[in-house]
């Protein structure tokens, strides 16, 4: 679908209302693109529709019409998922905000696709429930779209991924067709679980307009604690150490030169003054006197063992709130660098190796390159970016990075790991995506697309081409 | 110099806090406690002090139930030497506290008091100034800078409209703002070391102070829920409601 027709924007109009379709410049690029900055967007209209029945109403009116449509959510992704570069409409959702239906029994909630990721959280809170996907963006992603990436985040290792607070979902498919799947049941063994399909299907399938959450009992007291590590292999050791002894909500990393950005652009006061080369963030719920001192004894140990140089846990609130911006203000920090992002995961058992290899590997290959680790290293997955060079030309850029990830990812596809842990693939790493998919699974992929989207007009040319 | 610094356990400063059903006071069940930032700011002013070589040893005194126990031992992991608890069951005012102080000052005499302006739970911002009234030393408040010279203190102090430095004759009393400096993380070794350093509790009585409540507490209740905006369609309405609704033009 290289060129689509003009937009019919008067049946648009007739849809959603005056005012609620855009096609001036500056709408067309703040709709069109995401946090990614290498594609630069080109939809040829905006629509934001206020009800599930607008949704299947646009989407009958682009089938007819042939139209592509990209759905649109807080447009925070990392791999140009929800970026139109091809003349697409933006369907954006972010007027269908509502949170509605609150079941105590259930602890469920049901939000609009457009929901706020933090209006959620506020919400639970507010209930003195909890909604356990967090990560740095979550003051702008919406459920939608967290849904249609599988969002991960910061507390994975504890709670899972967004796949795991689903209970229900509405889909709009490529045909108009209202899809209503497992209605917040728990036990639904009705054949193929169609909801699973729908997340992190990064809106190929169709629009998910609305869902049905879960929440979780909120946590008591959550101590936070950040260590200076010596290496990579050290981290692993620090984990298995202490995960012996307590539950973690959270074991993030991150290396010295993303702390020190991160203090000089953020104004934060370093954990420590101990200089480490790389740093674990670590949280766990204190109930007690008892899990302080077994953490205090894991410390000990680890300082014993070499693993650990240094240390701080927090006192407060908000000193907790101020060392998990070390970790979550790295991203928006090194944005202005225009970072070449790589999210690759591995399990965790063969991190230590896995990570020894890529780091040798883009040592060599970006000499001259600024390099930034961070990432979820207790669940497997790091994010290792890049940062361009000021006067280095971007696409030359992206094109140097492009024949480096190669290098990386065929280290990936020997530990049997994944190009995309928690980004998802859109259009930044689909040229990369049979490196941790068959082709017989990617057919597979194309022939369930086609199966809920025959026309082909649902995003298309993210993750694969038809 | 001994410096001493008091510290108060207060609601964390991030904690939403909630009035009693019965609206008898704050509910405090499951909240979670901090150190009054105020008197984080002093602990980090006085361990300062003792790295440039000024203060020699620093104590630390808090007053209140043996729970305050967990806030001395973060300001001697902070770099406090030795802690003092005066038990205290309850909410102490501060003329009580004031009271209090005066004995632990007379008892350690040290050359420098520092406290935070305030506590964030009472607001009273009276404790600072009732100790100087009571012991007869000089006070700095609102301190935004601490230089110690020879047998003075210079303090400069946030008032209104810019700043004023005055310089007190040693032994004084400083309490701290909001600027004065930022306080580091307990690092994790220090936090073990302080497990070990002495902390002596003592009574009312062994200060020779009698605690009498002078102050009634008669509700506690939330204040008013705004009432949502309203978004108006074009200027006519915006000053058509000014005018009628709002009357402020």
């Amino acid at each position: 679908m290289a060129d689509n027709p003009c937009p019919p924007l008067a049946q648009l109009e007739a849809i959603v209302g005056a005012g609620r379709v855009f096609t001036d410049a500056d709408s067309l690029e703040h709709y069109g693109r995401d946090w990614t900055r290498f594609y630069p967007p080109a939809p040829c209209a905006v629509v934001l529709p206020g009800s599930i029945e607008e949704v299947q109403a646009i989407v009958h009116l682009a089938a007819a019409e042939n139209l592509a449509i990209v759905p649109s959510g807080g447009r925070t992704g990392l791999s140009a998922g929800g970026v139109a570069t091809r003349g697409e409409l933006v369907l954006a959702l972010d007027r269908m905000n509502r949170i509605e239906d609150f079941n105590p029994v259930d602890r469920t909630v049901r939000c609009g696709a457009g929901v706020v990721t933090e209006q959620l959280q506020q919400f639970a809170a507010d209930q003195g429930l909890f909604y356990p996907v967090d990560f740095a963006s979550s003051g702008s992603s919406q459920i939608g779209g967290n849904i249609s990436t599988n969002a991960g985040g910061i507390k994975v290792i504890r709670h899972g991924m967004t796949r795991d607070w689903v209970a229900g979902l509405k889909l709009v498919t490529g045909t108009g067709e209202l899809l209503d799947l497992n209605r917040g049941l728990v036990k639904n063994n009705t054949g193929y679980d169609l909801r699973h399909l729908v997340i992190g299907a990064e809106g190929t399938l169709g629009v998910v307009v609305e869902a049905t959450m879960q929440l979780d009992q909120a946590p008591k007291d959550l101590a936070v604690m950040v260590l200076g590590v010596p290496d990579m292999p050290a981290l692993m050791r620090v984990l298995g150490a202490f995960r012996e002894q307590l539950t973690l909500s959270a074991f993030e990393f991150f290396s010295e030169p993303a702390l020190a950005k991160v203090v000089a652009h953020q104004g934060l006061p370093r954990p420590f003054e101990t200089e480490a080369p790389y740093y674990a963030l670590l949280e766990f719920e204190q109930s007690g006197e008892v899990d302080m001192d077994a953490a205090m004894a894991v410390f000990e140990d680890c300082v014993g063992e070499g693993w650990v140089l240094d240390g701080t846990i927090s006192q407060s609130l908000t000193q907790a709130e101020n060392l998990w911006r070390l970790r979550e203000d790295i991203s928006e920090t090194i944005t202005p660098w225009t970072p070449y992002k790589n999210d690759i995961s591995t399990v965790i058992s063969k991190v230590p190796d896995f990570l020894d290899e890529v780091e040798a590997v883009v040592n060599a290959a970006y000499p001259d390159f600024e390099i930034i680790w961070f990432g979820h290293i207790g669940d497997g997955n790091v994010h290792l970016n890049i940062l361009k060079p000021e006067g280095l030309d971007i696409d030359l850029f992206r094109e140097q990075c492009g024949e480096v990830s190669k290098l990386v990812f065929d280290i990936v596809q020997r530990y049997g790991g994944s190009v995309s842990a928690e980004h998802g693939v859109g259009l930044l790493k689909k040229d990369y995506l049979q490196y941790s998919r068959s082709p017989a699974e990617i057919e597979i992929m194309r022939q369930i697309k086609r199966a809920f989207d025959p026309q082909g007009i649902m995003n298309p040319g993210k993750i694969f081409d038809l | 110099m001994k410096v001493l610094v008091a510290v108060k356990r207060v609601v964390d400063y991030n904690v939403k806090v909630r009035a009693k059903a019965d609206g008898s006071d704050v509910d405090l069940n499951n909240v979670k406690m901090a150190i009054n930032p105020f008197c984080e700011i002093a602990v980090e002013e006085a361990v300062r002090l003792k790295e440039k070589g000024v203060a020699t040893e620093v104590v630390v005194v808090s007053i209140g139930g043996k729970t305050c126990q967990e806030q001395i031992r973060t300001a001697l992991a902070l770099g406090a030497d030795r802690g003092i608890q005066v038990e205290v069951e309850g909410n102490a005012e501060p003329l009580v506290v004031a009271k209090l102080l005066k004995g632990v000052v007379e008892k350690e005499e040290p050359q420098l008091v520092i406290l935070g302006k305030q506590s964030i739970d009472g607001d009273n911002n009276q404790t600072g100034q009732m100790l100087g009234a009571l012991t007869g030393m000089g006070q700095g408040t609102f301190a935004s800078e601490v230089v110690v010279d020879g047998d003075k203190v210079n303090v400069t102090r946030e008032i209104d409209g810019g700043l004023q430095t005055v310089a007190l004759t040693l032994p004084a009393i400083v309490t701290t703002d909001l600027r004065l400096n930022e306080p580091r993380y307990a690092s994790l070794p220090n936090i073990m070391k302080a497990k070990k350093k002495p902390l002596d509790v003592l009574t009312p009585a062994d200060l020779g102070v009698e605690v009498k409540s002078h102050i009634t507490l008669l509700k506690v209740e939330p204040p008013a829920e705004r009432s949502a905006g309203i978004k108006v369609a074009d200027v006519d309405q915006l000053v058509d409601k000014l005018k009628n609704e709002a009357k402020v033009i």
